[in-house]
């Protein structure tokens, strides 16, 4: 299979809209590479430009050593599923499939094997003479997968191939697909905007915001040690919370209202610096025993069962901040009551207010 | 709008029959009068009801040509008729969808500039045109020649822009997934735009061919040769006969002779046309 390195990457649209800057990454063969960011942050359009469908405006494109951003799309040895599914709506299922491999010019039988072992791996021999709008849209997705796959691509690239099904399918191909990298052992490159997709699949997730690389890390990277307060706030659900806060005149510590938090290591910050400490809903307990504490007025309430998530305002540091807490199991707090809370100090994180650059290491 | 009141049903049903009616009744007189002779069609009242002539008018039609159209047979009529419908409707179609797939899926320098022209010739029908075009058609050698007939009435904004509009709505990840196939430019025109476009064609091709089939003006202008005379040229020659009287029964003979290509293809193309219709891709 192959690895890709992509260096200083830009794109500037035509009319001079700039999607994407400066974008490097290295993957590695085998990696399943998942793009995530909110709405217009260039995800699409750095797939666009690996696949060949819009041209690069800078930087270089390298698949397996050989620099391709020249190379049509049909020469890069790249298969593509789209999130419409873009199959051929007048060929059967089996035309879909075959039609990238007669282009190619592969001999009838080879093209009969691999399109036999694709139907089966995806479970769609029943259907290969049937025209795509007599399939459900979990089958469609799935033929598109199988024109991807017959064809033995060097690099897979996905754009939001799940988006258009419903949650229960999704989770279902969601499985199907990770199966299916595990199976091929190829490179993936996969776009989402759901995060929780993107944490599932991922073998490394790539965070993007206005164009630009966030950070790049493991799924468990991104939530335990998030780089910038985007990453920490874009990923998990319910979202981080931040109490804002002034790093102490000793430079190890930070002022939360009435509360002095010595911290574990330096801070890089020169003291009076304004601090958003992030916590996550998950790691706010109740109790008193905590390295920060904080009161939680409550107002809406989830009750999910195995969780409750409790939204409501952080109201004891002087500055009323939107706080919420995901309690295990079931619990039932008086609408306008106060829960006293706390986190431990590993379970912190320190962000510059300004910059957004995370502060504790 | 669905509403289910007996009155409406009622008056919905009258007010389309009535249409129907309308519509049909000089097509009925033309059946009618093409089974009677001359004589009982020149007396009134005119018959209303079949006469018992048709099988001798018909035969006549078809085994021996009209002195009153000047000779010439009516089946050499008929096929000039179809080579000229054939002709400008394949060749319009061919020009349009080409034309269309270049300012459609291709950036070349005044792209807008030649969608322009050619949409500002929908403004510039046949008859406008009409004597630059028939001196162009002279000048070229073309007069008395099915390529005079043929070619100057082929190039159709009208097509053009529809198959442009049809473009327009097939997705770009169609195109972008073909690219990926290794599909080049020729490759997809026949593999995919062709097939996807099987019910406009097909909805074009009936249009265009009783438009090819009915013209009559520039037929009229650019043959003096009897031998290409069309049908409808036939039949107005035929009430125009000079000193006798016209032959109604044979007239309208003719004129249903007449219809019945056109009434083919709109048979022949319906099924492919409807069954695109109920297939629609989604
Ligand atoms: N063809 C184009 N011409 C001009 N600007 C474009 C074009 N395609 C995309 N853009 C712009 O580039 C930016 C990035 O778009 P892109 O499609 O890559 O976003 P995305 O991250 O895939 O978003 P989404 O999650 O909504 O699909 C957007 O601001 C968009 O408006
Ligand atoms: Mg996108």
């Amino acid at each position: 299979m192959a690895n890709l390195s992509i260096r200083s990457l830009g794109k500037t649209y035509p009319g001079g809209v700039s999607a994407v800057r400066d974008v490097d990454i290295k993957i590695q063969d085998g990696e399943f590479i998942v793009l995530v960011g909110p709405s217009g942050c260039g995800k699409s359009t750095i797939l666009r430009m690996i696949a060949g469908l819009e041209t690069i405006t800078t930087g270089d494109l390298d698949i397996d050593g050989r620099r391709v951003n020249d190379l049509e799309p049909g020469d890069r040895d790249i298969a593509m599923v789209f999130q419409n599914y873009a199959l051929y709506p007048h060929m059967t299922v089996r035309a879909n499939m075959e039609y990238g491999l007669k282009n190619e010019g592969l001999p009838k039988d080879e093209i009969a094997e691999r399109i036999a072992e694709a139907s089966r791996t995806l479970r769609l021999s029943d259907y290969l003479d049937r025209k795509p709008r007599q399939l459900s849209g979990g089958q469609r997705q799935r033929v598109a997968m199988g024109r991807a796959i017959v064809r033995k691509p060097k690099v897979f690239l996905f754009d939001e191939p799940l988006s258009n099904l419903d949650a229960k399918l999704r989770t279902q191909l969601r499985a199907e697909l990770k199966a299916l990298h595990a199976r091929l052992n190829g490179t993936f490159i996969y776009v989402t905007h759901d995060q929780v997709e993107a944490m599932s699949l991922a073998d490394r997730i790539v965070i993007m915001s206005e164009g630009k690389i966030e950070q790049i890390g493991t799924p468990m990277d991104l939530y335990l040690r998030p780089a910038t307060r985007f990453v920490a706030e874009f990923i998990g659900t319910p979202a981080m919370n931040f109490i804002d806060a002034t790093v102490g005149s000793d430079g190890h510590s930070l002022q939360i209202g009435e509360q002095m938090i010595a911290a574990d290591a330096p801070i890089h910050a020169p003291a009076g610096t304004l601090v958003s400490v992030g916590v996550r809903p998950e790691h706010l307990h109740r109790g008193q025993d905590h390295a920060m504490h904080v009161k939680l007025k409550t107002g809406f309430v989830e009750q999910l069962g195995a969780d409750t998530i409790v939204h409501g305002e952080a109201s004891t540091n002087g500055t009323a901040s939107p706080l919420g807490v995901r309690l295990q199991g079931v619990h039932m707090p008086e609408p306008g009551s106060e829960l006293q809370l706390g986190a431990a100090l590993s379970d912190l994180h320190f962000f510059d207010t300004a910059s957004g650059q995370r502060l504790n290491t | 709008m669905v509403e289910n009141r007996p009155f409406l049903t009622v008056l919905t049903h009258a007010a389309l029959i009535i249409g129907v009616l309308f519509l049909c009744f000089p097509v009925w007189m033309a059946l009618v009068a093409s089974t009677h002779s001359a004589d009982a069609l020149s007396s009134s009242p005119i018959p209303m009801w079949f006469g018992d002539q048709g099988w001798q008018n018909y035969s006549l039609l078809i085994s021996r040509g009209l002195p009153e159209a000047g000779g010439v047979p009516l089946g050499r009529m008929m096929l000039n008729s179809a080579i000229m419908a054939l002709g400008i409707t394949f060749g319009k179609i061919a020009i349009s969808i080409i034309s269309a797939y270049a300012v459609v899926y291709f950036k070349f320098p005044f792209r807008m500039v030649f969608f322009w022209m050619i949409f500002i010739t929908l403004m510039l029908p046949v008859e406008v045109r009409i004597l630059p075009t028939f001196d162009v058609v002279t000048k070229m050698g073309l007069l008395n020649s099915y390529a005079g007939l043929i070619v100057p009435l082929i190039a159709s904004a009208t097509a053009t822009l529809l198959f442009r509009q049809f473009f327009l709505t097939i997705p770009d990840e169609l195109v972008e997934a073909a690219r990926i196939d290794r599909a080049g430019p020729l490759r997809f025109f026949w593999d995919i735009l062709l097939p996807l476009s099987r019910t406009n064609i097909a909805a074009l091709f009936i249009i265009l061919f009783i438009f090819g089939w009915n013209q009559y003006l520039w037929p009229l202008l650019v043959t003096t040769d009897e031998g290409l005379y069309t049908i409808v040229m036939g039949i107005q020659r035929m009430v125009n006969s000079g000193e006798s009287l016209p032959v109604w029964h044979l007239i309208m003979g003719t004129a249903v002779l007449a219809m019945i290509p056109p009434v083919l293809v709109v048979i022949a193309m319906q099924k492919l046309f409807v069954k695109g219709l109920v297939e629609s891709e989604k």
